[in-house]
């Protein structure tokens, strides 16, 4: 007697496809951030005690091919007074935190000037360091 | 003939791939989570106008940066006797305006040289205010 084999259908589970993907796109849009400067290579300072930088608009880079760059985008350094000055407009104090991360063998020649700049532009300035263990 | 329905109707929603999924998201916030730092030190930068510079150079804690040495109003000194000696010349001095420290480098200081005498002037008390060089046009004729 032949006995017939019931044929299988084997399907993957997509009932929950479209929340993972909602999940995924929430995920991506949270962590994405607007100063796209996460190219850059540059290694912080260490320093001990340091505290949370809060958040920004504006981030300055020096990388370690002495380049400066001003939210991602390469800026002269004469420049850079005005373009902090105008991104920061008429924010009132305690929200003009300006970021500042820059390579740790930089030389004071190229980093004096640019925290000058953010001096003049009234900017309040947080060094990105790395904890010293 | 009655038809006997089986009125128990139990729906459940396919759990076999929640283990790979919880995998997945795992995964993709580990990826996703910034490897680079955002914690560091925040710095006050006293603005101070050309005409106080003059007084400012007498009165005030003076500090000399160079590649790996630091100065300490002209006396060479070991990093882990600066905060000591710092406290000393800060001491009685209660006024904002009198803590202020000038620091002044030489163009080859590295960065994390600069980060780690700043470092130490903070926790001395003192305030960071630079002293950089000007650039002066002068035409001869």
């Amino acid at each position: 007697m032949k006995v017939k084999r019931k044929r299988l259908k084997v399907e993957v589970p997509s009932m929950a496809m479209g929340d993972i993907a909602f999940n995924l796109l929430v995920f991506f849009v949270i962590l994405a951030r607007a100063q796209d400067d996460g190219h850059l290579q540059w290694t912080p300072a260490k320093a001990k005690n340091i505290e949370s930088a809060g958040n920004s608009k504006i981030s300055i880079v020096i990388d370690k091919e002495n380049k400066l760059f001003l939210n991602g985008q390469e800026t002269p350094v004469g420049q850079l007074a005005q373009a902090v000055e105008s991104q920061l407009g008429k924010l009132p104090a305690g929200q003009r935190t300006v970021i500042l991360k820059v390579h740790q063998d930089i030389a004071a020649q190229r980093f004096e000037p640019v925290i000058e700049a953010i001096s003049q532009a009234g900017g309040d300035l947080v060094h990105i360091l790395e904890e010293e263990k | 003939m009655a038809i006997r329905r089986n009125s128990g109707l139990l729906v459940e929603p396919p759990s076999a791939a929640t283990g790979d999924i919880a995998f997945n998201l795992i995964v993709f916030f580990l990826v996703c989570a910034s490897t680079q730092p955002d914690s560091g030190r925040k710095q006050q930068l006293p603005k101070s106008d050309q005409s106080q510079q003059q007084e400012q150079k007498q009165e005030n804690v003076q500090v000399e940066l160079t590649r790996q040495n630091v100065l300490i109003n002209g006396e060479p000194t070991l990093m882990k006797d600066f905060i000591k000696r710092m406290k000393t010349k800060l001491q009685g001095k209660t006024r904002p305006e009198d803590k202020i420290v000038v620091v002044k480098s030489k163009p080859d200081t590295p960065y994390h040289h600069w980060i780690s005498v700043t470092t130490r002037i903070e926790e001395a008390g003192g305030i960071v205010t630079l002293q950089l060089e000007e650039e002066k046009t002068v035409t001869v004729e």
